[in-house]
């Protein structure tokens, strides 16, 4: 705990005993604050396993089952031979109590281990999350960053400007692209760029990368991955912006009105610092939160942009597995896009409490 | 106390070529301010003229909506879009050279503010910044005029905040939401005074606060008005606040400055029915609450004015004549002006012939002989 956090009550010397104390229950508060997110957390990404690990089991048609008896159809094994392999593969024992497998699995996943792909057969899971996952990561993060940036930039530009013709120009813009699905777009992009008119080649940018560009830190290789990704960015921006756009207008205008903002003009203050510091700070924190509730909706809707345009990424491979009854690669990746959701919530939390002094509590820093 | 030396704020394009009497910092002619709104034309501030003398303290008294923030503002060119300027000057002089502060450019302006003249705003509650320690908003502030050595910023700021009664050690480094109502008000002023302006505008810097956090900050300024002598503009509602910090003082309605004079002829030789309403309607101290006289009627709408006098629906003098002629700003005294046709027949509830004294002091047994007649 910081003694910086509260120079009023850590200075109440006159008031002895009764200051120390109160210092230290606002320590305390604060401890159980993150304690109590952090749990949160936990709680949630418990939630959802559990969740995932019984839908699949309560499906019509038990897949556990099915898979079984389609090795016992394809392959000719015997139906405990069958069942053997099913057992390795999903890494619980097949035969034993609903109850059981469930604290198997759960166990397993303590470890780290998510089982083993049903289709690519001997894959482990976890080791296909990692082949995947850093594509999402990259053309998803870097959308938000691009989306966040542009969308706060053109926010204090149209409340500077409100009422003007640029502004009005901006704000419908926004308000009609933020209305369109991203998945829509995508095939708007595949049909009209790509198919009709050739503008874009997108058969080319299929992948994650062309063939024979491999990871390094080459130019060459930074160019071809942003290559490959742009589409997915350009979608993920294009529908996100437009909402940041109109939230940053109208935060700003608001912040416009702040009496600190005309005493910052009235001490003479120079125009950028008081646009940076005085308005651009302060009407941006209520979007920090956002930015978390927008890293889910980014994730999930990177399933269906990255099947359209091919994008080898987490959001592809759930496709395919869903496509192909791959219930173990299913589960290991509702794992992991339930945890990049609820820890860009943490982050959102953690990054509002650094930016905001009014929220900053002494176990933050 | 300076630090490093103070640059001058304007370039020549400012300069005026008025002329100003060499002991008036501001001087402020015909000025007249109007509010757009889809009604109509807010006639907020109208034909206000008045100087401001240095190390002189002038008190702007008039009811809510009088327009004295308007003017306050105005003077520093710090009204929002919707406001025009629609007349007159505000002459601003520093070692003999006048500017039009009306005419300066952008950056001549930016210069000028806090740095020649700095104003302490009615809702100080909001004035910092909440995400910036007060520490870093002094250093902004310094920074924003060309001053960029921290350790002598923070050092000054530290000065001054011990000026204002308060704790460096405690303040500088906290956020303002740490701060109370009180100390927020006075790191304002503290942050008033940190590049030494000519002119120190406040406006109503006591109205959000208990009356024994009002007397502090009274009690700071008129301290400070001492130590440092800089010229200010109090804005207040309360003449009694007024009594005790200002030398004169300006009583506003409409939008106009209706009587003008040193504290002692406003309060012993009232020479307009308006100011003499507000000194009736200072709140007893010893009398009981019958003794507030308000003045009846409200103040007029600032788009659709009456005709003639503007205060003639609510005056109890007013006669036939007052509806029909706008009386012009009669001299009345020595510095004395009252903008009445009938100032002869005001009569100060004083009495003209009172005892002279500090008018604070006075001003209360003045309110005894009316307590007494509640009382009996
Ligand atoms: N932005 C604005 N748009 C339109 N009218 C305004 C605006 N600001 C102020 N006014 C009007 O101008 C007049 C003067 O307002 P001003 O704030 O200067 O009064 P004031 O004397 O400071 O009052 P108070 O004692 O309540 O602070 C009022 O009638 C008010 O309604
Ligand atoms: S001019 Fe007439 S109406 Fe106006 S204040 Fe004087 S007496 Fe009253
Ligand atoms: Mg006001």
């Amino acid at each position: 705990m910081s003694a910086a956090t509260s120079p009023l009550v850590a200075s109440g010397t006159s008031r002895g005993l009764r200051g120390k104390s109160v210092r230290s229950r606002i320590g305390d508060i604060a401890g159980n604050y993150w304690v109590g997110r952090i749990v949160k957390a936990i709680l949630t990404i418990y939630l959802v396993v559990t969740l995932t690990f019984f839908l699949v089991r309560l499906m019509p048609g038990n897949p556990v089952e099915s898979f079984i008896l389609n090795l016992v159809q394809t392959q000719g094994l015997t139906y405990p031979q069958a069942q053997a392999q099913a057992a390795s593969l999903f890494s619980f024992d097949v035969n034993a109590p609903l109850w059981q497998q469930y604290v198997d699995y759960l166990g397993n996943l303590i470890h780290g281990n998510l089982g083993v792909s049903i289709v690519s057969t001997g894959t482990p899971v976890s080791v296909m999350i990692l082949q995947y996952l850093p594509w999402t990561l990259f053309s998803v993060g870097l959308a938000l960053l691009i989306s966040f940036v542009l969308g706060i930039t053109l926010g204090i530009l149209m409340a500077y400007r409100r009422d003007t013709l640029p502004d009005h120009v901006l704000s419908t813009i926004a308000a009609f692209i933020s209305g369109v699905p991203n998945y829509l777009l995508a095939i708007l992009i595949v049909v009209f760029l790509g198919i009709r008119l050739h503008l874009v080649p997108f058969t080319a940018m299929r992948g994650s990368l062309s063939p024979g560009v491999s990871p390094n830190l080459s130019l060459q290789f930074i160019g071809d991955a942003l290559f490959h990704a742009s589409l997915p960015i350009t979608v993920y921006v294009l529908t996100t912006v437009g909402g940041w756009m109109l939230l940053m207008k109208s935060n700003t205008t608001s912040t416009l009105g702040e009496d600190y903002v005309l005493v910052a003009r009235a001490r003479g203050l120079r125009d950028g610092r008081i646009t940076a510091a005085y308005v651009g700070r302060n009407a941006m924190l209520p979007l920090i939160s956002a930015l978390a509730i927008s890293v889910g909706f980014i994730v999930g809707g990177s399933t269906v942009i990255e099947q359209i345009f091919v994008y080898q990424g987490i959001g592809w491979i759930l496709g395919s597995a869903i496509v192909s009854l791959d219930y173990t690669v299913m589960q290991g990746i509702f794992l992991i896009l339930t945890i990049s959701v609820v820890v860009s919530n943490l982050l959102a939390d953690l990054l509002y409490g650094k930016l905001d002094p009014r929220v900053r509590i002494a176990g933050s820093q | 106390m300076m630090l490093g030396t103070r640059r001058n704020a304007f370039s020549r394009s400012g300069a005026s070529d008025a002329s100003v009497p060499a002991d008036v910092v501001l001087s402020v002619r015909q000025l007249s301010v109007a509010y757009v709104t889809r009604r109509g034309p807010v006639q907020a501030v109208r034909d206000v003229s008045f100087d401001l003398h240095g190390g002189e303290s002038l008190a702007l008294i008039g009811e809510s909506g009088s327009g004295k923030t308007t003017l306050g503002m105005a003077i520093n060119r710090l009204l929002g879009s919707s406001a025009q300027i629609t007349t007159g000057e505000v002459l601003y002089q520093r070692q003999g050279k006048v500017t039009n502060i009306l005419t300066l450019n952008k950056e001549q302006l930016r210069r000028f503010h806090w740095q020649e003249c700095a104003i302490v705003f009615q809702s100080a509650l909001n004035s910092l910044n909440p995400v910036l320690r007060v520490a870093d908003q002094f250093v902004d502030t310094a920074r924003a005029h060309g001053q960029h050595d921290r350790g002598q910023i923070e050092q000054r700021a530290s000065h001054l905040l011990r000026l204002v009664q308060l704790d460096p050690g405690r303040v500088l480094h906290a956020y303002p939401h740490e701060l109370s109502g009180g100390m927020r008000q006075r790191v304002l002023l503290a942050l008033g005074l940190l590049l030494e302006p000519q002119v120190l505008v406040l406006d109503e810097p006591t109205t959000a606060l208990d009356i024994l956090t009002q007397r502090v900050i009274i009690e700071t300024l008129r301290q400070l008005k001492q130590e440092l002598r800089f010229s200010m503009i109090f804005i207040s509602h309360d003449l009694s606040l007024a009594a005790e910090l200002a030398d004169r003082v300006a009583t506003m309605y409409a939008g106009r400055i209706i009587e003008l004079g040193s504290v002692r002829d406003i309060f012993y030789h009232t020479r307009h029915p308006y100011t003499l309403g507000l000194l009736q309607s200072v709140p007893p101290l010893r009398g009981t609450l019958e003794d507030l006289r308000s003045i009846p009627g409200s103040p007029p709408d600032l788009i659709t004015l009456p005709s003639g006098c503007k205060f003639h629906p609510r005056c109890p003098l007013a006669g036939p004549e007052c509806a029909q002629e706008d009386p012009p700003a009669f001299v009345v005294g020595d510095e004395h002006t009252s903008a009445c046709l009938r100032w002869q027949e005001v009569r100060s509830p004083r009495g003209e012939e009172a005892a002279i004294g500090e008018p604070s002091r006075v001003m209360h047994s003045a309110r005894t002989p009316r307590a007494e007649e509640a009382a009996s």
